[in-house]
């Protein structure tokens, strides 16, 4: 197995890296990004570049030639990128990587990095989907990663490789960037004011062992990785021992304008997210890939706000490494 | 998907909580709990402390009368067809039923998509009416009821949505048949319910056959029509 792991440089490729690096079937580890790894790395490969320059990474990939690819090259605006960014990286990274790939006629499955943001939630989704409901994204995010699906189920398709697409709920963790989380955070939190929806996280670990057992199943098709039980919008805030600020209709420009000023910017998704909630069924998945205990919502949230703030070290105080 | 694929509701829905079987009302906590944010919220949107809290009211409002109430089933997934009126009574009555007689939380599919009235109701254990998610909550193990399409004057079963029955096929479907008891035909002193025998339709869950879903309908409304009969 010979895998390339695209946007190596998140949390999520880092982690997906290293849980590789322990199976005894991964022959070879490659990755690539526009930032570093997070942690150290036994021995993968890692090739940082401009992602943008569609030339070099189609060479890089055609000298590999992966057999296996853990596409996590899929961009959340305001993660770590301007929704620009992310746009342009998520569309050359899929383009570039896949497209290569698929060429050199090693390839032998995909797994890409989606989220539950391709069900969209216009009136008339149902609240809770499964991978079989029609997907009908509303936001910029979701249409982005609906695309990455299409491209990598049409080579697919082409080409006699499986594809898993992981729709994956929000991501929190401890460590990884992510706009809602930044939201959440925050001392005091817009929330809708006469709602007060329902919404389902799934913790980084688990999100990277699913990219592991979607490489090493054979499932063909979308799977929804969603941490068991759900968090409503005013409970997470209170959980936090944030301030919840209620907010109706028009009033929500002013408050993404509001949280953008105070570090912490809403893309749509996550507004969307605040207004309407987001959970899904993940039964599937869990079967299929055989995941075991998930870590659940609450706890993810939980685990959100025991964040600590980072603190500067005096210089005068003993440092003990 | 296999029978063994069912995950039964686990025992703690979150801080203490079980969200399939109802648990006792402590408004001191409640409050306290509301306060720092530590309770929980089921998959579904569902508030099980919420619903503890507010159940001694239904119970006040809506007496319930159960024949047959040895067929609800103690434990695993369900789907209890029900017949109903306009308006949201049958639901609630049925609901009430359910948790005094096994002790279950009921998921009343059919909740409108509209903020605060279809979220307050989210909250009080209903769900939306779309296939995926009467699906899931079956998937998770949870006692559903569906109602059939509303009568005017409670006439007879309603039509049933052929569409939802196809995420039930597989699992134990029961008819239920809603009578009020008062002079012609009013609530007045409460609801006889009357539970009847399961459905056996030999079907594959998960199979999304239409026509079996239809013939479950058709099976389903003829079941509740014998019951609202069956003085």
């Amino acid at each position: 197995m010979r895998v390339l792991i695209t946007g190596m440089g998140g949390e999520l490729g880092t982690r997906t890296a290293q849980l590789l690096e322990a199976l005894p079937e991964v022959t070879e580890i490659h990755g690539v990004d526009f930032v570093p790894p997070r942690r150290r790395l036994r021995h993968a490969e890692f090739r940082r570049m401009d992602l943008r320059d569609r030339e070099r990474l189609a060479t890089y990939v055609q000298e590999i030639a992966p057999t296996h690819i853990a596409h996590f090259g899929v961009y959340e605006p305001h993660a770590r990128t301007t929704p620009r960014q992310s746009a342009a990286f998520t569309e050359a990274t899929t383009v570039a990587v896949l497209g290569a790939a698929t060429r050199t006629g090693a390839l032998e499955r995909v797994a890409v990095r989606s989220g539950l943001v391709v069900y969209g939630r216009d009136r008339g989704q149902p609240a809770v989907p499964d991978e079989s409901s029609p997907v009908l994204p509303t936001t910029p995010f979701g249409r982005s990663c609906l695309e990455v699906e299409a491209v990598a189920v049409g080579l697919g398709r082409r080409h006699g490789f499986p594809v898993t697409a992981l729709r994956m709920a929000p991501i929190g963790g401890s460590h990884i960037p992510s706009p809602l989380g930044r939201v959440l955070r925050l001392p005091a939190v817009p929330v809708p004011a006469l709602a007060d929806p329902a919404f389902s996280l799934v913790h980084q670990d688990d999100a990277a062992r699913a990219m592991v057992a979607a490489l090493r199943s054979d499932h063909d098709g979308p799977l929804n990785v969603v941490g068991p039980g759900a968090a409503s919008v005013w409970q997470a805030v209170r959980l936090g021992n944030r301030v919840p600020i209620p907010v109706v209709g028009p009033a929500w420009s002013a408050a993404t304008r509001a949280t953008e000023f105070a570090g912490a910017p809403m893309p749509p998704h996550v507004v969307e997210l605040l207004r309407r909630g987001r959970t899904a069924d993940g039964t599937t998945a869990i079967e299929v890939l055989g995941l075991g205990p998930l870590a659940s919502t609450q706890a993810v949230c939980a685990e959100l706000f025991e964040w600590a703030t980072v603190s500067a070290i005096r210089p005068d105080a003993a440092v003990a490494v | 998907m296999s029978a063994e694929a069912v995950l039964l509701p686990g025992p703690d829905g979150g801080y203490g909580t079980d969200d399939d079987r109802v648990g006792p009302a402590d408004p001191l906590r409640f409050v306290r709990r509301r306060f720092d944010g530590h309770y929980p919220i089921d998959p579904f949107g569902g508030d099980p402390q919420l619903q503890d809290l507010l159940a001694p009211i239904g119970r006040l409002t809506l007496p319930v009368r159960v024949e047959g109430p040895g067929r609800l089933p103690e434990i695993g997934p369900a789907l209890l067809v029900v017949n109903r009126g306009l308006g949201l009574a049958e639901p609630v009555a049925l609901y009430q039923a359910v948790r005094r007689e096994v002790g279950r939380r009921l998921r009343v599919v059919g909740i409108p998509d509209l903020p605060f009235v279809g979220d307050g109701l989210r909250k009080l254990g209903s769900v939306a009416q779309y296939p995926e998610d009467l699906g899931a909550v079956l998937r998770a193990g949870h006692l559903a009821a569906l109602p059939l399409a509303h009568t005017w004057l409670r006439q007879g079963a309603g039509t049933p949505p052929v569409r939802m029955l196809v995420a039930a096929l597989g699992f134990p479907v029961y008819p239920v048949a809603m009578v009020p008891i008062g002079p012609l035909g009013l609530p007045i002193a409460g609801w006889r319910v009357r539970i009847g025998e399961p459905i056996r339709l030999d079907v594959e869950r998960g199979s999304g056959d239409p026509l079996a879903a239809a013939e479950l309908a058709e099976a389903a409304r003829l079941a509740v029509d014998d019951l609202l009969i069956g003085d």
